[in-house]
């Protein structure tokens, strides 16, 4: 049995019958009780995945109507409501939550009998870019297990791309999808603002976070988008996308497109590996019959400050909620007054998150708002109009997704400034709404370096093709585990 | 110089559902957190879905207040701690990027003077909270989110009051204008609580919160004027501070928590884009706005001839204007607007006992032309009327099933005045030196009639058959 | 700069008990005065802009009870409250 195939490889497999539902869940189970202990991507495996897919293969063998999953093991994020599941955001704050409904995207996926083979780990609340600001402890990069998988989305990536699944939801506030995919070698997508439903998905900076498959391939990335996308009545800040079909013409190459490449995202900071991978994926798009040619974003410079304010103001007021009176741990109420109750109560947020709710209490408050809060949404809408006026010009954006190679677990973690600077490419695409994808690319020295493309808002599909372009022109290793 | 603001709120409970949710505006029928749904309660992950009737409704109110209405509408959030508030953020209405609020500024009439009103926001309610127990010990608070989300329209105006008379003349208007909107019901418990601040001699601004009623608003600027000048008297300052009103002392009293330390980090709610609402819509929503109060009562002076007193309490109350203008007919007009203001609404003077009523239009219809035909005298009509309420027949039935008609056949009503007259001989010759007295034999006549009789035509008859 | 006190009054406002607020301070600091890049970002003059919805995609008014009793998956206390310590 193959665990090592894409998913939509899965669909036809199961679909002739040359493997049935139970095997491969029984299997991919096996692979986790075998690798996870070393990577820890996992916080919780579904119990019932066996006799789930069970009832898929009887569906099948009946000739039932069978969703467009065919019982394809998915792992989901931590931070989205799976009803009756715990869903604790990596957080000894919410360790016992068990959410009361089904986030939109599991819904979705639910109707398309989709196998959810378990939680997978984050950093707290999403806050952080290495997954080792998870309550539970940190998850490894199977690519070399001393190194971090990226984050906040980690135990996706790393589940993905050490087979302990198909595919994965993450969610991406400033790269939390396309930072792990691209430490660990895995296709990982932040469509536009909207396309997706948050509804169900625990906010961290509501106005600029998506979630995104993590997969494969950029076709299973596509296959999942068809899925999941579309407007919401739950979710007033979904847009219409027409039932796209995003794998219909995935093939049509980029013959004749432009692209931008980010002036500010290839200088300053970044590892030479890094720097002559982008370089090489530019020539190799040049080869597929792109033009290519440098476009500067001037603040670009200023995202990462801004990204920080407006996400830690958004944070402490998302956060504000977790007060252990209606859900939370054990903690009785007598005897104590409420300002003193919630305060203790919310010591059970890990130092980072506390970290960052004194931020989200500092920049927003009313001596400090102007200098800082209101300054940064006014570089999010001047860095919005300066990509919306490179894409007057360019069809697509490039720019490596991380401009670094993973470093070691521990490396850089009592160092927020240089932290903050891992992110400084892929925040852009959350600050302006934009659609940006990792697509894996190269390993050097054993570790994985991706590429990210960028599109205007609703070029989803658009984007897709050409990172299933560039795509095509790479073989990599298998991952060592 | 007094000068008094108020911040009012009023639930819209006309509205089916809540803000931000599809759980009932009226939480008041429920068990407690029995109409909570993951959206209200602020459970991880939900998000809120915003009532289109709501901001419609608030856009009315906007219109009807005379006060700008912007083209795009912003969502804020107020952060602060707060057992009733599930998310410990309100999601409410602010002006600080630009008029963003459902209303901005406008005026409104209040007998000759002007009251400027600086803004309206639509916002969510917060839940409500019980306090137990009896020593420090032991003290909780229990919450019931069952009123979190529900609906609720702000009403800013400027310190414009300079008495609790005017505070007071403001809310009976506002309270009528919501009503006739069809909005709200002001009259629902705990549907419309207010925030008033009060300065005195051009000193400190005092906020009084968490007054109940309009009725207390009102006392409560009446207490917090007296004693803001009676330490004006003494030389002694008046602190800027909020106080709360104390319901049970019908005080106000220091509020021991730090308002002043408060700072709700404002900003954008993310989850809510800019709602716009173009012109077309402004247009459709005036269109649909039911007629002022003005304008009907003015309506109800030129084209019915109906005493200005009379349609200035008929056109100011929602349901029996809204009766009026269902049972009248053109001439009888004057008829039905006579029995509602000086009868009708005696009568039903409760939410109950309109509930329990039994009239209809046409009932009210059928008894003032009976009126105006002189089928039934008015004295007689307002038996008729006690008993449609509380039977609901019609009112032919009725006035023959209690003999209300009227004694019209004059033969009739003579033998009965000729009975009097030697019955009452004393009384008769009292009324020939002093006329003034006949009224007594009037009374008399009515009695024996069962108040039948044509007053008109008893006391003529009375007269002739006297001889004066 | 930041100090102790500005970081004691924003956990106090954040409702988050810092042992020690020195511990955070450094950190706090280094992050708060990287921020200060913005100052120089020259963005005075622009205007905030958020995505727009028109009126008509808004939700019905319609009343449809959540279908569970959803305070029996809350903490709840004497029947169906919720309980929260003295105010």
């Amino acid at each position: 049995m193959n665990l090592k195939i894409s998913a939509l490889e899965f669909i036809e497999e199961v679909k002739t019958g040359n493997i049935t539902v139970e095997e491969f869940t029984a299997k991919t189970i096996e692979r986790i009780n075998q690798v996870d202990d070393k990577l820890h991507a996992f916080l919780s495996v579904n119990d019932d995945a066996i006799d789930q897919a069970r009832n898929i293969d009887k569906k099948i063998k009946s000739g039932e109507n069978v969703g467009a999953c065919y019982g394809m093991p998915i792992s989901i994020k931590d931070n989205m409501c799976i009803k009756d599941t715990k869903t604790t955001c990596a957080s000894k704050m919410l360790e016992n939550f068990v959410a009361p409904y089904d986030a939109t995207v599991i819904s979705k996926l639910k109707k398309q009998d989709a196998i959810f083979i378990g939680k997978v780990n984050m950093d707290e609340f999403a806050m952080g870019l290495t997954t080792e600001f998870s309550a539970f402890g940190p998850s490894k990069n199977p690519w070399n297990i001393e190194h971090v998988p990226g984050g906040s989305s980690g135990g996706s990536a790393v589940s993905v791309s050490s087979y302990e699944c198909i595919a994965s939801l993450g969610s991406d506030t400033g790269g939390s999808v396309r930072n792990p995919a691209s430490f660990c070698s895995t296709v990982g997508y932040k469509p536009t603002y909207g396309l997706i439903s948050r509804f169900g998905l625990i906010s961290y900076a509501n106005s600029i976070e998506q979630i995104g498959p993590l997969t494969r391939t950029v076709k299973d990335t596509a296959f999942m988008l068809n899925l999941i996308a579309g407007i919401d009545p739950n979710d007033n800040t979904t847009i219409n996308n027409n039932n796209e079909d995003y794998l219909e013409g995935i093939e049509s190459g980029i013959e004749g497109k432009k692209i931008g490449i980010i002036t500010e995202m290839m200088g300053e900071g970044i590892d030479p590996e890094v720097l002559s991978a982008t370089k090489e994926a530019i020539s190799k798009l040049e080869g597929l019959g792109a033009t290519c040619e440098e476009v500067s974003l001037d603040m670009v410079k200023y995202s990462v400050a801004a990204y920080y304010t407006i996400t830690a103001t958004e944070a402490g007021s998302n956060l504000a909620r977790y007060d252990n009176l209606r859900y939370g741990y054990e903690m009785p109420v007598e005897g104590y007054e409420f300002n003193s109750y919630i305060s203790k109560a919310r010591k059970n947020f890990g130092p980072e998150v506390t970290r960052r709710m004194i931020i989200g209490g500092f920049v927003p408050s009313a001596g400090h708002a102007g200098k800082y809060f209101l300054k940064a949404m006014k570089v999010k809408s001047k860095l919005t109009k300066q990509i919306n006026e490179a894409f007057k010009k360019f069809d697509l954006l490039i720019a490596p997704t991380v401009p670094i190679l993973p470093f070691k677990i521990g490396e850089k973690i009592d160092d927020p400034v240089s932290l903050f600077l891992v992110d400084i490419n892929t925040v852009t695409a959350n600050l302006t709404g934009k659609p940006a994808i990792s697509i894996p690319f190269k390993i050097v020295n054993g570790l994985p370096i991706g590429i990210q493309l960028l599109a205007n808002s609703m070029d989803d599909k658009l984007l897709l093709q050409a990172a299933h372009a560039l795509e095509q022109t790479v073989t990599l290793p298998e991952v060592p585990i | 110089m007094t000068k008094i603001g108020l911040e009012i709120h009023c639930q819209l409970t006309n509205l089916q559902s809540k803000l931000f949710c599809s759980c009932k505006a009226n939480y008041r029928e429920f068990e407690p957190n029995e109409n909570i749904c993951p959206v209200c309660a602020g459970m991880p992950g939900s998000l809120p879905r915003l009532n289109q009737e709501a901001v419609k409704k608030a856009t009315m109110i906007a219109m009807a207040l005379n006060c700008s209405t912007p083209e795009k509408i912003a969502f804020f959030r107020k952060n602060y701690f707060y057992p009733d508030l599930p998310k410990n953020f309100q999601i409410t209405q602010l002006n600080i990027y630009g008029d963003t609020s459902v209303g901005g500024s406008g005026t409104i009439s209040v007998g000759d003077k002007k009251i400027r009103i600086t803004r309206i926001q639509l916002e969510e309610d917060p839940g409500r909270l019980i306090y137990e127990g009896s020593s420090s010990k032991n003290q909780i608070t229990l919450v019931d989110y069952n009123r979190a989300g529900t609906p609720l329209v702000e009403i800013v105006t400027e310190p414009d009051f300079e008495t609790p008379k005017e505070v007071r003349d403001f809310l009976n208007i506002l309270s009528d204008l919501l009503k006739n909107l069809g909005v709200a019901d002001p009259t629902l418990e705990g549907a419309m609580r207010a925030d008033a601040n009060v300065s005195v001699h051009g000193g400190n601004k005092v906020e009084i919160k968490n007054i109940g009623s309009f009725h207390d608003l009102e006392k409560a600027a009446h207490f917090e004027i007296t004693r803001q000048e009676s330490l004006h008297d003494r030389d002694i300052p008046i602190a800027q501070e909020t106080r709360h009103w104390d319901d049970r002392r019908k005080i106000t009293v220091s509020s021991r928590s730090k308002e002043e330390d408060m700072d709700y980090r404002y900003f954008l709610e993310g989850d809510i884009p800019w709602v716009k609402i173009n012109p077309e819509i402004r247009t459709e929503l005036k269109s649909e706005m039911p007629e002022s109060i003005s304008s009907k009562k003015e309506r109800y002076v030129t084209k019915y001839n109906i005493p200005e007193q009379v349609a200035d309490v008929l056109s100011s109350d929602k349901f029996y204007s809204d009766m009026f203008e269902k049972s009248h007919t053109e001439s009888n007009a004057k008829e039905v607007a006579n029995i509602i203001t000086t009868e009708l609404m005696g009568l039903e003077d409760t939410r109950e006992k309109r509930e329990s009523s039994k009239l209809t239009a046409t009932h009210l219809r059928d008894l003032a032309d009976s009126i105006q035909t002189g089928k039934v005298s008015r004295n007689s009509s307002k038996n008729a009327l006690h008993e449609i309420l509380k039977t609901g027949k019609s009112v032919s039935q009725i006035i023959s099933d209690l003999d209300l008609g009227n004694v019209s056949d004059e033969s009739e009503l003579l033998k009965i005045i000729d009975k009097i007259i030697s019955d009452e001989s004393e009384a008769v010759e009292q009324a020939k030196s002093n006329p003034q007295t006949i009224n007594y034999l009037v009374g008399k006549v009515m009695q024996a009639t069962k108040g039948k009789a044509d007053p008109t035509s008893t006391l003529n008859l009375l007269k002739k058959q006297i001889g004066i | 700069m930041v100090t102790v006190e500005e970081i004691e009054h924003v956990s106090k406002l954040m409702k988050i008990d810092v042992d020690d607020h020195s511990e955070y301070l450094e950190k706090v600091q280094t992050i708060i005065s990287y921020f200060d890049i913005l100052d120089s970002a020259g963005v005075e003059s622009e205007e905030i802009s958020m995505p727009e919805i028109p009126i008509e995609q808004l939700r019905n008014d319609e009343y449809i009870p959540f279908d569970e009793k959803l305070i029996e998956k809350m903490n709840h206390y004497k029947g169906t409250y919720v309980r929260a310590p003295k105010m």
